[in-house]
């Protein structure tokens, strides 16, 4: 982390702090009272669009610490995500745990079933490893279906019980959106942390070269169980968050295409930076409802399109950007991000 | 007894497509490194492209197939423009990730173009009869499969082995840069790879949706055959062709005496276990990683 010019460390206190100059305090402070004032004037759709990137970013930030910063690629996020939205709602539905309960318990059922699909990482990586992943999507959504079929309702959808804290019932979208965005300011700064401190370290020197982070003294089946227990318990609490805001799941949810859409997210932001997922998940989303507010007038303009229009561009558009991003910037939006910033800096000056 | 050798029969009827596909896998892994996620999307679009061009231009048999084979081909050759060639050297979630964008692009694609017609299917070419071996009735339709499949099989083995183009793809795969000192177009050879790769899996979109029915779910085939890749080793022919073999008897197997939702997953859990116990497949290389 370079230092703001004219900013240095006096104490091992400042040299720790993650925000080092009044004006980006200043700035977090003012973004976050925005966050906190939206659902008191925006409109429904804005509530329901922030709430929904709010719980993306958190599985994206669970997926780019196993994947950005750990080096372990996973096309199956989105079935850790499917076991926290099943574990929070039977634990509700059938057993009527009470949320703060329930979540924690999605959050580890999912981290334990990630290091249980983590184990071939230890032998296997790369390719074989992104395919043993896919395999895992399959197998979790298998076992949802069909041996759990008692408890979750097979493939058919199954109802999410509203939240409770004691006596207050969260049951507007705008409550909801409180809950969400309380827990994705969380698991953001617990993310932040983490990258900074040795196991973020060593997740990124086993990114760079297992072999030689072993050779340095990481003990590499650890570390990278620990990965996919922090990013598999990332995903299984964004899948909690977000089942209690859709408050009908089925399994249809949580699809390899889901998984796909989380990790070309994910790069399109910016893997392994804090910022990434956010700056992804936005993008990404806003694209989406340009072209699905865009499908109705495209398909009224040439009719003999069909009506699929929408579902079809979505996916071609999807394909498209993630291909130009992975050639032109594989770094993603975080990177333009800083170069836009650097170059402000020292405007009107090249460097 | 009578089921037990029906089932051996269906499954490897089946599993020889997927042989088939996972060949596809196999032929552009070899030559370019580069581990194909879109190949079942070029299973749906190559059998969508077939019956379109069957039954909306109303051609006859042998031209639609020959010219579906041919626009495979030209796709499939200039994927490797764009994106591939630009994507030298990128690391491997890069280029696993960019096949997976061209599966989701084909995909929409294919939604654009052909989602009004739901439930068709390829007309009757091949006379549906049942044919008795020792007394056990076997559909024609099979027997057909098969024996075609195993043709194709033997003729991209010879084109490996034998031809020059085989030679070029062998030596690509060893070292392209050595490759490309010796005089060999690498990036041609590639682009060559990548059109036959496309053309088997036009092939395979073919006689898989012959029987199965043309939908969108024919894409599925593609990441079956990766596990059927993956069993038998991803650097070898003989290898895609006997985990497409096992893949496919496991399915039918357990499809019968299990039950219809394990069969879907059944390819995926054999393709774990190979690859926790024997990483590298029945019949993989072994690398050894040095930093």
């Amino acid at each position: 982390m370079s230092l703001p010019s004219g900013v240095f460390s006096v104490s091992y206190i400042q040299d720790m702090m993650i925000l080092r100059t009044r004006f980006r305090q200043v700035s977090l402070l003012i973004f976050l009272l925005f966050l906190f004032c939206i659902p008191l004037f925006a409109r429904l759709y804005w509530v329901n669009l922030l709430s929904t990137i709010a719980a993306t970013v958190i599985a994206l930030m669970g997926l780019n610490i196993l994947s950005g910063y750990c080096g372990q690629i996973s096309v199956g996020h989105s079935a850790f995500m499917a076991i926290g939205a099943y574990t929070s709602a039977v634990l509700a539905g059938h057993l009527g745990l009470p949320f703060w309960l329930c979540l924690p318990c999605a959050g580890l059922t999912a981290g334990l079933m990630g290091i249980l699909f983590g184990l071939p990482s230890l032998k296997v990586k790369g390719l074989y490893l992104s395919i043993t992943t896919i395999a895992a999507q399959f197998i979790i959504i298998y076992l949802i279906k069909t041996p759990f079929a008692d408890v979750t309702g097979g493939a058919i959808a199954m109802n999410v019980p509203p939240v409770t804290f004691g006596a207050f019932v969260f049951q507007t979208e705008r409550q909801l959106y409180y809950l969400v965005m309380a827990f994705t300011i969380l698991m953001t700064f617990f993310a932040w942390n983490l990258t900074r401190s040795h196991v973020g370290r060593a997740f990124v020197a086993i990114h760079n070269n297992d072999i030689a982070a072993e050779a340095m003294g990481i003990n590499l089946y650890s570390y990278k169980l620990l990965a996919f227990f922090i990013g598999c318990f990332y995903a299984g609490i964004s899948g909690s968050l977000w089942s209690v805001y859709a408050k009908v799941i089925s399994p249809d949810d949580f699809t390899l295409m889901n998984s796909i859409w989380q990790i070309g997210m994910l790069i399109i932001g910016g893997m392994g930076s804090t910022l990434g997922p956010f700056l992804g998940a936005a993008f990404i989303t806003a694209l989406n409802e340009i072209v699905l507010l865009a499908g109705p007038m495209i398909t009224s303009a040439i009719p003999q399109i069909g009506a699929q229009v929408s579902a079809a561009l979505v996916e071609m558009i999807f394909g498209a950007v993630l291909v130009v991003f992975l050639i032109y910037e594989p770094r993603g939006l975080a990177h333009r991000w800083e170069i836009l910033k650097q170059s402000c800096i020292h405007w009107p000056f090249s460097y | 007894m009578t089921n037990f050798i029906q089932l051996l029969f269906t499954g490897v009827s089946v599993g020889i497509i997927y042989g088939l596909v996972a060949l596809g896998f196999v032929l552009i892994y070899k030559s370019s490194r580069i581990f194909n996620f879109a190949q079942g999307e070029m299973v749906m679009v190559g059998a969508f492209l077939t019956w379109s061009f069957l039954n909306l231009f109303h051609l006859p048999f042998v031209p639609a197939i020959l010219l579906s084979l041919l626009v495979a081909g030209l796709v499939g050759y200039h994927l490797e423009r764009f994106p591939f060639r630009r994507m030298i050297g990128q690391p491997i979630l890069a280029l696993i990730m960019a096949t997976l964008a061209i599966a989701v692009f084909f995909r929409g694609l294919a939604i654009l173009i052909w989602s009004e017609f739901i439930g068709i299917k390829f007309p009757a070419i091949i006379p549906e009869k049942t044919i008795y071996l020792f007394h056990i009735p076997f559909s024609s339709v099979h027997v057909w499969n098969f024996v075609l499949v195993l043709i194709l099989v033997v003729g991209l083995s010879v084109l490996f082995q034998y031809t020059s183009l085989g030679l070029h793809m062998r030596a690509t795969a060893e070292s392209p840069q050595i490759a490309r000192s010796m005089g060999i177009r690498v990036t041609r050879v590639i682009a060559q790879s990548w059109a036959i790769a496309a053309v088997v899996s036009t092939i395979g979109g073919f006689l898989f949706g012959y029987y199965r029915g043309i939908d969108f779910g024919l894409a599925h085939i593609g990441l079956i055959a990766v596990a059927a890749a993956l069993v038998g080793g991803l650097e070898s022919f003989k290898g895609a062709i006997v985990g497409g073999l096992i893949i496919g008897l496991a399915e039918t197997f357990t499809g019968f005496y299990i039950g219809r939702n394990l069969k879907e997953v059944i390819p995926f859990i054999v393709m774990v276990l190979v690859v926790c116990f024997k990483p590298h497949g029945l019949f993989g290389l072994k690398e050894i990683e040095r930093v």
